[in-house]
């Protein structure tokens, strides 16, 4: 009898562990890096060799799992703590392309140098072992530890400029921002898990969506809502966003501004799916949040001249742009909000890149100091171009399949609210669109003044009588950014087979139950 | 030959292919090789198409159609559309797709010689190669989609070519009407096609072939729409006015693009669409008319152009308007409307051959006269030119239709699906005065081309200056001139004058300094000639064209639902060819009349008919119309934009410019980098989400 239950439980364990085989190689990596440290002749090594064969068996035994599970499958993994389906494999391997060529750009850039390579491989591999959790998270208590685990690390990747003062306290603004957020977050999570007795999110999510007015569990949410927010950047959690990125390093600043907000949105994701049927509760605030993220994030681009803080603001304005898919409650705006994210990934990558890159070889990222770049780097700038065309949204270049697909998404969606005699949705997510819309234009302004001043304006060293000098870009370094650009417009051109991954197979597991929700709704009425 | 569908899609991607090589390489590499790259990739989509045809004659029917390029909607919901790369070749398309290819390749070649010494050597076959890609990209295509984008590439490479020399302000405005009416057409084309779109729901023609069902209602709308795409394209009535204009391309892009190939799109077109033309009587009326209207009118105009080019630019409108209106006589049932488009793209075919090589030969003619192309300048040049003179007066012949050449047969073809139209129906009136004109017309054809022929080939030899300038230049290493006084007063003395002493003697002089055009130009002459003089009697008669269209287009799924499929041949009515033959002869005649035996008939029937010649002279004043109703105005309207624009929408968007970066500044503060500040802010944050969920 015992052994007939042991031999169950290990073969379970078996199982999870199994499911579980991106994040253990990710664990396995981060003991060994610290472990490498203690070897004789590799104390000096550059590891990112070693980070890079930890992203790339993530995302081979991430394709595996994609490959294998079946479309509406959803596995749950550690008696439910975790859950594996086609949503947070797509989330995984987004993570793991994402760390992979993250740690190409700074094995390229050289931060971290030899020294500390071990020690920030740790911290990103650590962090993006954390945002691997909560893209799986089905768990109140997994939600709160992967929120966590993906922070730690990060506050200490902001503070990894050791030598400069701007960088530590970026850190410590970061850590005091996220204490704040993680102690409200976890005061709701203790609310709604002391309410309903249990952590297990489809529960709690269906016991919310059974009474939609209890004003417990409404705190109780929005101190949840406060958590994601806080990784999400989203207005008012976002005051750390600029500061960090203005005073981390580039890349770390890629990193926080793609990964962190993809394992966000994952979360939320489910969250907003999952309440479905009650859009009294979710979708005017998430239209809400949405808006005022969005339209914040533009208006306070404007201002900016450092390209590190220009590009805070923007990502703040990207995250309000897929929170209003996620406010349409319905799969066709997480499918949306998949596809955005994996365009989002090389854009973003590919702007940050550049501002780094140009670092490297100006030892600025004023904007003021990159006047006329373009005679003296012509093939950065013209690959920032492509990239900050492709946030913009400009055809034929991915960014504007991504945000084809959010303002298809939304209007679809306000169509079958309208069609449902849910009108008032309907029109929220139509003033969306027209929000989206306006968004749009508002931040073409900033981008394109980035490019004004690099293409048109005269370079400084000219205006000053002095010769200007052709950047010593190495060709590795062009090659990045070419090869990123040429995924943009390929991105733009051809989308289907990306928005078939994303819009069918990677929200299979949300698709039968909106098509029950119907008449489960009706029936309640 | 079974897996041509695999190598179809190299018939396009080959001249792509050599446009890129050349735009990359062409202006610091290449240079005077630039060619190249053009005429290998010509070549190779030729022999592609060649052996496309023996796969469509071994009743096959290549079709590639692996590639998805989008799709609307989610998969499995039945109102989406997929749009494919989809290439197909049935017999219509193998037919163009010699046309575009051969035709392409020679003039490809004759274009290395012609084009020499241009600046801009490279940029002329970096568009005539991207031209080609996209000709056949446009047959080749099996959905309406690609089809419209290539569409709209070849387009804008006629715009290119055409504004070739753009920096004669002429050539600008010519490229920018040329470009803007045909984009006229085309947003009706477009229109069309959505109309397509919304009532079959695809996008594919085999799709919609068989959906479609003469009860439709919005079926007679959408062809409509279709034919005013192809009206804008293929330069008919009143969208006509561009062709003419075109002519300040160089001539070997008036042959390819304004005579052989682009203009003969809009023809494919509603060949291509004759299953829904043909369920639209009504439409079929209006196009027929169209045809014929056009054909007269353009025919009219070119019996007073003075300039060679001009003179067969309105013959090509002409010619199309005999295309069109065969088209239009597709009506009643199937086996006339395979009639129609078996006629139309057998006059496209032999049109393609005499019309490219008319133009070549003016081009060869304009090369000799130094850019001089007003026929007033020169004439008797029959001597001079003698390689260029028999095979142009080969062309003529066939555009005139003499009896036998290739003009003959196919126009023949035209007058005979005509003539059937008008046996019954409702429109059988109509269409037996569209056959009267179009009687009537042929023999205007062939006056006004014999017109041209004679005032530049016979007459007494008269070369302008600008002849010896310019050769003076290329062959610097033959004997100074002797008669180059002489040839001044040449140029200067007027026309008609018969009496002019030394022209026999200036003859031999000139002979040492060859104006003749070298071997790499007179070569696509010859063979082109030889296309003229044959295609006709070779595949006329024979009905091996017609045969092998119907075995392999109307045979097929996508052709008509087939109800009544005889082996009956177009019989050839012999009556009919015996008339039109006596037209064209009695035209070729009367201008031999007028401008060989008694050179001063045309001053005096110009001086009896003033007001007609006028007419004529001036194209019916449809350029100064058009102006006065649409130009005009739009301008008058473009400048009240401007106004508004600059005053009212500007200030705005200046405001609006403004008023971001305005708040932007005041919300700086906020981000003020104290930590203190942020979580007050943070906390207020939550309060505020927390009141606005309680208290709702």
């Amino acid at each position: 009898m015992t052994s007939r239950m042991l031999q169950e439980l290990q073969a379970r364990i078996g199982q999870d562990l199994t499911g579980f085989l991106p994040e253990l190689i990710l664990s396995g990596a981060i003991v060994l890096l610290l472990l490498l440290r203690f070897v004789p002749g590799l104390e000096r090594r550059h590891l990112g060799w070693a980070a890079l064969l930890a992203a790339g068996g993530m995302l081979y035994t991430s394709i595996l799992q994609w490959q294998n599970l079946a479309e509406s499958a959803s596995i749950s993994l550690f008696s439910g703590l975790l859950v594996l389906d086609t949503f947070a494999i797509y989330i995984k391997l987004f993570l793991a392309v994402f760390a992979l060529l993250v740690v190409a750009l700074t094995m390229m850039t050289g931060i971290p140098d030899g020294d500390d390579s071990g020690d920030f491989y740790v911290l990103l591999l650590g962090a993006t072992l954390g945002m691997s959790v909560m893209a799986s998270a089905n768990h109140l208590l997994m939600i709160f530890l992967g929120i966590e685990m993906a922070s730690i690390p990060s506050y200490a990747m902001a503070g990894f400029l050791k030598g400069r003062r701007q960088s530590g306290e970026a850190a410590l603004k970061y850590v005091v921002y996220g204490g704040g957020a993680a102690g409200v977050m976890l005061y709701g999570i203790s609310l709604l898990a002391g309410k309903f007795g249990t952590g297990y999110l489809p529960d709690v999510l269906s016991f919310v969506a059974a009474n939609p007015t209890d004003p417990v569990i409404l705190m109780g949410m929005v101190f949840l809502l406060v958590g994601i927010g806080f990784k999400l950047a989203a207005f008012p959690f976002h005051f750390w966003c600029p500061d960090v990125f203005e005073g981390a390093a580039a890349e770390v600043g890629a990193f926080l501004s793609v990964a962190s907000k993809g394992a966000a949105l994952a979360i939320l994701g489910r969250i907003a799916l999952g309440l479905a049927d009650v859009p009294s509760l979710m979708i005017p605030v998430l239209a809400v949040f949405a808006t005022i993220t969005l339209t914040f994030g533009n208006l306070a681009a404007y201002a900016q001249t450092n390209l590190k803080r220009l590009l805070a603001y923007s990502t703040i304005a990207h995250a309000g742009f897929m929170m209003m898919a996620l406010a349409t409650l319905r799969p066709e705006g997480a499918g949306a909000v998949l596809f955005y994210l994996a365009v989002y990934l090389v854009m973003n990558l590919g702007a940050f890149a550049v501002v780094a890159f140009l670092r490297n070889q100006t030892n600025s990222e004023d904007l003021r100091d990159l006047r006329g770049l373009v005679s003296r780097a012509p093939i950065l700038v013209a690959c920032l171009g492509v990239f900050l065309l492709s946030l913009l949204g400009i055809p034929p270049l991915g960014g504007f399949a991504a945000k084809f697909q959010i303002f298809a998404s939304l209007f679809e969606s306000a169509q079958a609210y309208w069609n449902a005699g849910q009108t008032n949705y309907g029109n929220i997510l139509f003033g969306l669109l027209l929000v989206g819309g306006l968004n749009t234009v508002l931040s073409l302004f900033y981008y394109v003044r980035v490019l004004k001043v690099m293409v048109l304006e005269k370079p400084l060293e000219e205006v000053e009588g002095r010769e200007s000098k052709p950047l010593a870009v190495p060709g590795w370094q062009n090659a990045y950014v070419i090869v990123l650009s040429v995924v943009i417009v390929a991105m733009g051109l051809f989308w289907n087979q990306l928005s078939q991954a994303s819009s069918s197979r990677g929200i299979g597991t949300f698709q039968p139950r909106v098509a029950q929700a119907p008449p489960a709704q009706g029936a309640g009425n | 030959m079974s897996n041509m569908s695999q190598y179809l899609w190299l018939i396009p991607f080959l001249p792509l292919l050599g446009s890129a090589i050349i735009a990359g390489m062409g202006k610091n590499v290449l240079r005077g090789a630039s060619h190249w790259p053009c005429i290998l990739g010509a070549v190779g989509s030729c022999v592609l198409s060649v052996m496309t045809f023996m796969a469509v004659q071994a009743h096959e029917i290549p079709l590639l159609d692996e590639y998805v390029w989008f799709r609307t909607g989610s998969v499995g919901d039945p109102a989406s559309v997929q749009v494919a790369f989809s290439l197909r070749a049935d017999g219509l398309t193998a037919v163009m797709l010699i046309t575009v290819t051969f035709i392409g390749t020679l003039i490809a070649i004759y274009s290395s010689s012609y084009m020499k010494g241009d600046p801009a050597y490279y940029r002329f076959f970096m568009a005539v190669s991207l031209f080609l890609a996209a000709m056949t990209g446009l047959v080749l295509a099996n959905n309406f989609i690609l089809l419209y984008a290539c569409w709209e590439g070849v387009g804008l490479c006629s715009y290119l070519l055409v504004g070739f020399w753009f920096f004669k302000p002429s050539a600008a405005a010519a490229a920018r009407k040329a470009f803007l009416v045909t984009r006229l057409g085309d947003i009706g084309l477009f229109l069309g096609i959505l109309i397509l779109w919304s009532q079959y729901g695809t996008l594919d023609y085999q799709g919609i072939f068989q959906h479609a069902s003469a009860n439709d209602p919005y079926l007679g709308i959408a062809c409509f729409l279709l034919f005013v795409g192809a009206v804008g394209k293929s330069a008919q009535f009143p969208l006509h006015v561009w062709l003419p204009d075109a002519m300040e391309g160089p001539s070997p892009v008036s042959a390819l693009i304004h005579a052989a190939t682009m203009v003969t799109a809009g023809v494919y077109l509603l060949a291509r669409t004759m299953p829904l033309f043909g369920l639209c009587p009504d439409v079929q009326a209006y196009v027929a008319v169209t045809g014929a209207f056009t054909a007269l009118l353009a025919a009219l105009i070119a019996l007073t152009q003075t300039d060679l080019k001009r003179v067969l630019a309105y013959s090509t409108v002409s010619q199309l308007g005999y295309m069109f209106l065969a088209l239009g006589s597709g009506v009643q049932h199937e086996r006339l409307a395979t009639l129609a488009v078996v006629a139309a793209v057998f006059h496209l075919f032999t049109h393609a051959f005499f019309k490219a090589l008319l133009f070549l030969g003016a081009g060869s003619v304009m090369h000799a006269m130094g850019d001089v192309i007003d026929m007033r300048k020169f004439s008797g040049l029959r001597r001079v030119l003698p390689t260029t003179h028999w095979t142009f007066l080969i062309g003529s012949a066939a555009l005139a239709g003499f009896p036998l050449l290739s003009g003959f047969w196919s126009k023949d073809e035209v007058l005979l699906t005509t003539l059937r139209a008008s046996q019954n129906g409702p429109y059988a009136t109509l269409y037996m005065v569209c056959f009267i004109s179009a009687m009537a017309t042929a023999g205007l054809t062939a006056f006004y081309t014999f017109r041209a022929y004679f005032m530049t080939f016979w007459g007494p030899e008269k070369i302008p200056a600008e002849a010896y300038a310019h050769h003076g230049h290329s062959h610097a290493e033959l004997p100074e001139k002797p008669h180059g006084h002489a040839d001044h007063g040449h140029a200067h003395g007027g026309h008609g004058d018969s009496g002019h002493g030394d022209a026999g003697h200036g003859d031999a002089g000139h002979g040492a300094v060859r104006l003749e055009s070298g071997e790499v130009m007179l070569w696509p002459l010859r063979i082109l000639a030889i296309g003229a003089l044959l295609v006709g009697i070779v595949l006329g008669p024979t009905h091996l064209f017609a045969h092998f269209l119907e075995r392999n287009w109307v045979n097929t799924p996508d052709g008509f639902p087939v109800s009544m499929r005889t082996d009956e041949a177009p019989h050839p009515n012999l009556i009919l060819m015996i008339g039109s033959g006596i037209f064209a002869l009695a035209g070729i005649g009367l201008a031999y009349l007028a401008y060989v035996k008694n050179p001063k008939m045309p001053a005096e029937m110009m001086n009896s008919a003033k007001r007609m010649y006028g007419l004529s002279r001036n194209k019916f004043y449809l350029d100064e119309i058009f102006a006065a109703v649409f130009v005009r105005p739009l301008q008058a309207f473009a400048h009240l934009c401007r106004v508004i624009d600059q005053m009212v929408v500007d200030g705005v968007v200046d405001l609006v410019g403004q008023f971001p970066s305005m708040i932007g500044a005041a919300i700086r503060p906020v981000q003020n980098g104290l930590v203190q500040f942020y979580a007050l802010l943070m906390a207020l944050g939550v309060a505020g989400y927390l009141l606005a969920v309680l208290v709702r």
